[in-house]
């Protein structure tokens, strides 16, 4: 380990030992912050307990409870809007003034959550529950503590009397998970007007968070300023069939065997974009030994071959450096004593920014590199095309130093030494839609997981008290930064 | 019109022409006809009592019918059983008794059917139709036809008063189709004594292979491939799609089913399967011909044995052949796959066990991280598969062969009975289970290419039907009167 590596983790150790004591001690805004924190909890609470999943939830319910606390608070009934296509899924937007010498920033957040079943749990998924250390219940994570850390922070701010340079517009919105009327993508079509920024910050990060841990120690915090598009592809081998007791040279399966193992070990080329390289780069500086080195060596020009080829046997890293498809579904034959007359694969791909849908599936079909493979498109719905849509997985959002430069500050103050590394989500999130509306779209969060205990979508969804606190600060003071009227 | 009336004519004169060569007695041809006859009111009747699995059939009905047969035909009521272990899947057992000098021969034949809907036939599958020559019904061919003919034959031989050189045992029973009653392997189990035989004859295939109109041979099947299901499956911990891992369920197990692909079980001949090269040699020509004969060599030609294998036929009788006939793998287009599965179909030469092709199999996918199991009939999975080995078939008999060969010859000259090995499974697998040789024929000839077993509009035609009826007593009688 390097010198300043060591210093780095115990930094970041003493952190988060002290933890908000620390905080509490150091700080004048001391007891605002403790009386935020309350109200962070009670609106966190709030949320969870009111059900928002696509089956039987309802996100107006979320949705105005919240526009009451804003109207309470003194937020002028004009900057309070609940809106939406369908009664059950109606948005929020809220706007807090500012002096209107810089653009407004759009704050975005959505109200919905996946399905949980009460019986898959250890505890009530609709219940905000506090054991261990941490708080239980579903969107713990992804993600209503953003949105209650971004309604409290709202809150705070008006409470202290606002003076920032830019409106802030915070919309917390339906159906990000699934379900008929997209939130973001319908105030974008919709409501342009209300939601119109200089930027876009997305409490949803990599899903609600940005901070990874490992043995409870911070190790980066991740900017995700990029996405890659989502795509399925249906791979199909028909065959005449017969009767299984006389097996022919030809059979749909192993056809199409074949043609997944071409595809398994097969790689899309090698590509970096401002936010990956920027990635690498900082990365490298946080790393030791070979990928330290590996990764300075793949951001140089011409990239080391051999060094990509290391980096990407880690599964994460390669699919920073290059379009990625897998198989995930396998379907043939139908009866036991008979000849498969189809064997079908779905694949699915996570496609780089500047590259088509139609492109990736061109590219397959000569990396099957069998006629007899048929290669459809799966649109949403779960249609099939012959052809792919020719749309373009949407560039990165450049790294303007107006977030940056207010970020690296603010997570500085907090945790001192953690780097903030520029990162593409291999997911998708609503922030396809603002970025394609034009706006440059950040995922930020203050909250930190462990690795390997990431548990969005999945049973007993939980955050860590403390963390869940510290992200609340930590939001407060991101906002005051990039709205402080005097550039520091 | 005249046509119809210049065929009527020349049939006319062909009868006549057969009489007069034949110059047996009037009697023979009266007890021919009238024999013909009672195999078509049987058929008639057999057609006409729903025996499908479904709760519309009934088995029993139809063994109490033709065991009402046999007490009319004056078989001794201790001859005739109707037993079985369901009331609607009962077995009809009879015994014509000879004199003892040899074991007795074992007729066995399946009463029921495959289901089939009105609305899907040209005529009502449960009644017997003629129409433009041929008798529609469901079971005409498989095998009420068969089971008609069998009892025909025993009924005439005991109204002759002839005394068999040995017991001529009759079982027509429930569940071949289906069903959990099976009848054959419940008589195997509980009532050994009623069946014991010396050997089985089977009526479950049709033996002249019509092409083009033209008998091509008569084909005796003398030994059973085992059927075996075997399961692979890989498991892995799955996860996020948007980053994939390099361990993958799916490509793990197409890994494998590139190697089982490209396997080929080793090569082997048995008693049967040789007979069965050694005769159609004399049929074939050129360079097929060459090739099974040189199969047939010490050590067996290895380019003739390649060029044979191309045949998908020839292939799964010379050798075990395991084939992937399902899939399955994921459970979310954007997860990556916890699970990924294959059926692969296996038919085991005779000598071989279920448990020695999973583990031959196990050596092929040369993968730990693929489990092998085997999958039962009723869809359960067992780590290890059967042990027991199917018997390889011994020597074809002569006494049941001879007289074969010999009544082929004289029905159809120049026809050569064919003896062979299916890959498919019947009722026999439970008598060769038994230790019991079992050889399937049925005197039927039915072009392959319209071959409507279990199908729509099932049929056998009527000339063909009196044929085999004819053929089916003779032989009997040709080989109990040794």
């Amino acid at each position: 380990m390097t010198l300043s590596a060591r210093r780095l983790r115990l930094a970041a150790l003493l952190t988060g030992l002290l933890g908000g004591a620390a905080l509490a001690a150091d700080h004048p805004e001391a007891a605002a912050g403790r009386g935020a924190d309350a109200l962070a909890h009670d609106i966190f609470k709030q949320l969870i307990e009111i059900n928002t999943t696509d089956s039987v939830g309802n996100i107006t319910t979320a949705a105005q409870a919240l526009a009451q606390r804003f109207l309470a608070a003194g937020f002028p009934a004009a900057d309070v809007l609940v809106a939406g296509p369908e009664e059950r899924k109606k948005n929020l937007v809220v706007r807090l003034r500012g002096s209107g010498r810089q653009r407004p920033v759009l704050l975005i957040g959505h109200l919905d959550v996946v399905e949980a079943r009460g019986e898959d749990w250890s505890t009530d998924p609709f219940k905000l529950i506090e054991k261990d250390g941490y708080f239980y219940g579903r969107g713990t994570l992804d993600m209503k503590s953003g949105d209650a850390i971004m309604a409290a922070a709202l809150l705070r701010l008006k409470q202290e009397g606002y003076g920032g340079t830019r409106d802030l517009i915070l919309a917390l919105t339906a159906d990000e998970e699934s379900g008929c009327c997209n939130g973001v993508e319908w105030l974008t079509r919709n409501h342009r007007d209300l939601i119109d920024a200089e930027f876009v910050l997305n409490h949803d990060g990599l899903v609600g968070y940005s901070i990874t841990s490992e043995h409870g120690v911070p190790q980066e915090f991740a900017l995700s300023a990029a996405e890659k598009m989502y795509a399925d592809y249906q791979l199909a081998v028909t065959n005449r069939g017969g009767h299984s007791s006389l097996p022919r040279p030809d059979n749909a399966i192993y056809q199409l065997a074949q043609g997944l193992l071409r595809l398994g070990q097969y790689s899309f080329a090698f590509e970096l974009n401002e936010v990956t390289r920027a990635y690498f780069e900082r990365m490298a500086g946080a790393r030791s030994g070979q990928v330290a080195a590996d990764m300075r060596a793949i951001t140089r020009s011409p990239a080391d071959a051999q060094a990509i080829a290391r980096l990407s046997l880690e599964p994460e890293l390669n699919s920073l450096m290059r379009t990625t498809c897998v198989a995930t579904r396998l379907d043939g034959g139908h009866a036991n004593n008979a000849l498969p007359q189809r064997a079908q694969a779905v694949v699915n791909c996570r496609i780089l920014p500047g590259h088509s849908k139609e492109e990736v599936r061109k590219e397959l079909v000569q990396v099957l590199n069998d006629p007899q493979i048929a290669v459809r498109y799966v649109t949403e719905h779960g249609a099939l095309t012959d052809i792919a849509p020719e749309q373009r997985s949407l560039p990165p959002s450049p790294l303007l130093p107006q977030v940056l430069g207010p970020l690296e500050k603010t997570v500085t103050a907090l945790w001192p030494g953690l780097p903030v590394v520029p990162f593409m989500n291999a997911g998708a999130t609503d922030g396809i839609f603002t970025r394609a509306a034009g706006l440059p779209t950040y995922g930020v969060a203050g909250i930190a997981v462990e690795r390997g205990d990431v548990r969005a979508h999945g049973r007993d969804e939980r955050v860590r008290v403390s963390s869940f606190y510290r992200g609340n600060e930590f939001f407060y003071r991101y906002l005051k930064s990039i709205t402080a009227p005097e550039v520091p | 019109v005249r046509i119809s009336t210049r065929a009527g004519a020349a049939a006319r004169l062909l009868t006549a022409a057969c009489c007069a060569a034949c110059a047996a007695s009037a009697a023979a041809a009266d007890a021919s006809s009238a024999s013909n006859a009672l195999a078509r009111d049987m058929l008639a009747q057999l057609t006409a009592i729903n025996t499908t699995d479904s709760v519309r059939g009934n088995v029993t009905t139809a063994a109490e019918a033709m065991a009402q047969r046999l007490r009319t035909a004056g078989f001794p009521a201790e001859d005739i059983h109707v037993l079985g272990p369901s009331e609607r899947k009962k077995n009809l057992v009879a015994r014509l008794r000879g004199t003892g000098a040899h074991q007795p021969v074992f007729l066995i034949g399946h009463l029921d059917v495959v289901e089939a809907r009105r609305e899907d036939w040209s005529t009502d599958p449960f009644q017997l139709v003629e129409k433009d020559g041929e008798l529609y019904g469901r079971g005409t061919l498989d095998m009420k036809g068969p089971d008609a003919i069998m009892l025909a034959s025993l009924i005439r031989l005991r109204q002759e008063g002839f005394r068999p050189t040995r017991d001529i045992i009759l079982a027509l029973t429930a569940d071949e189709e289906g069903g959990s009653a099976n009848g054959v392997e419940w008589l195997v189990q509980h009532h050994r004594e009623l069946i014991d035989a010396q050997f089985v004859l089977s009526g479950d295939d049709y033996s002249v292979l019509v092409v083009n109109g033209k008998p091509l041979y008569f084909k005796l099947v003398a030994s059973e491939k085992v059927y075996a299901d075997f399961q692979l499956q890989v498991t892995n911990k799955g996860g996020h799609s948007s980053v994939p891992v390099a361990e993958n369920a799916i490509y793990t197990l197409t890994r494998g089913l590139d190697r089982l692909a490209a396997y080929e079980f080793p090569f082997e001949l048995n008693a049967v399967t040789r007979e069965y090269y050694r005769r159609l040699a004399q049929i074939e020509s050129g360079q097929r011909a060459a090739d099974m004969r040189a199969i047939l060599g010490n050590p067996p030609d290895r380019q003739a044995l390649e060029r044979l294998s191309a045949d998908p036929v020839e292939r799964s009788i010379t050798h075990t052949t395991c084939v992937a006939t399902r899939l399955d793998a994921g459970h979310a287009n954007n997860a990556l796959p916890q699970r990924a599965q294959a059926v692969v179909n296996c038919r085991i030469l005779p000598g071989h066990s279920p448990e020695e092709v999973r583990q031959q199999l196990v050596q092929v996918l040369a993968d730990p991280a693929i489990a092998v199991r085997y999958q039962g009939s009723d869809g359960t999975l067992t780590d290890h598969a059967p042990a027991v080995r199917g018997f390889a078939p011994p020597p074809l008999l002569p006494e049941m062969l001879a007289p074969l060969d010999q009544l082929v010859a004289a029905t159809w000259p120049g026809l050569k009975v064919i003896p062979g090995m299916s890959a498919g499974a019947s009722d026999a697998t439970h008598t060769i289970a038994a230790g019991l040789p079992t050889y399937t024929f049925s005197p039927l000839s039915v072009d392959p290419s319209d071959d409507r077993e279990h199908g729509r509009d099932e049929r056998i035609s009527v000339a063909s039907f009196y044929q085999a009826n004819e053929f089916f007593y003779r032989y009997l009688r040709t080989l109990t009167a040794r």
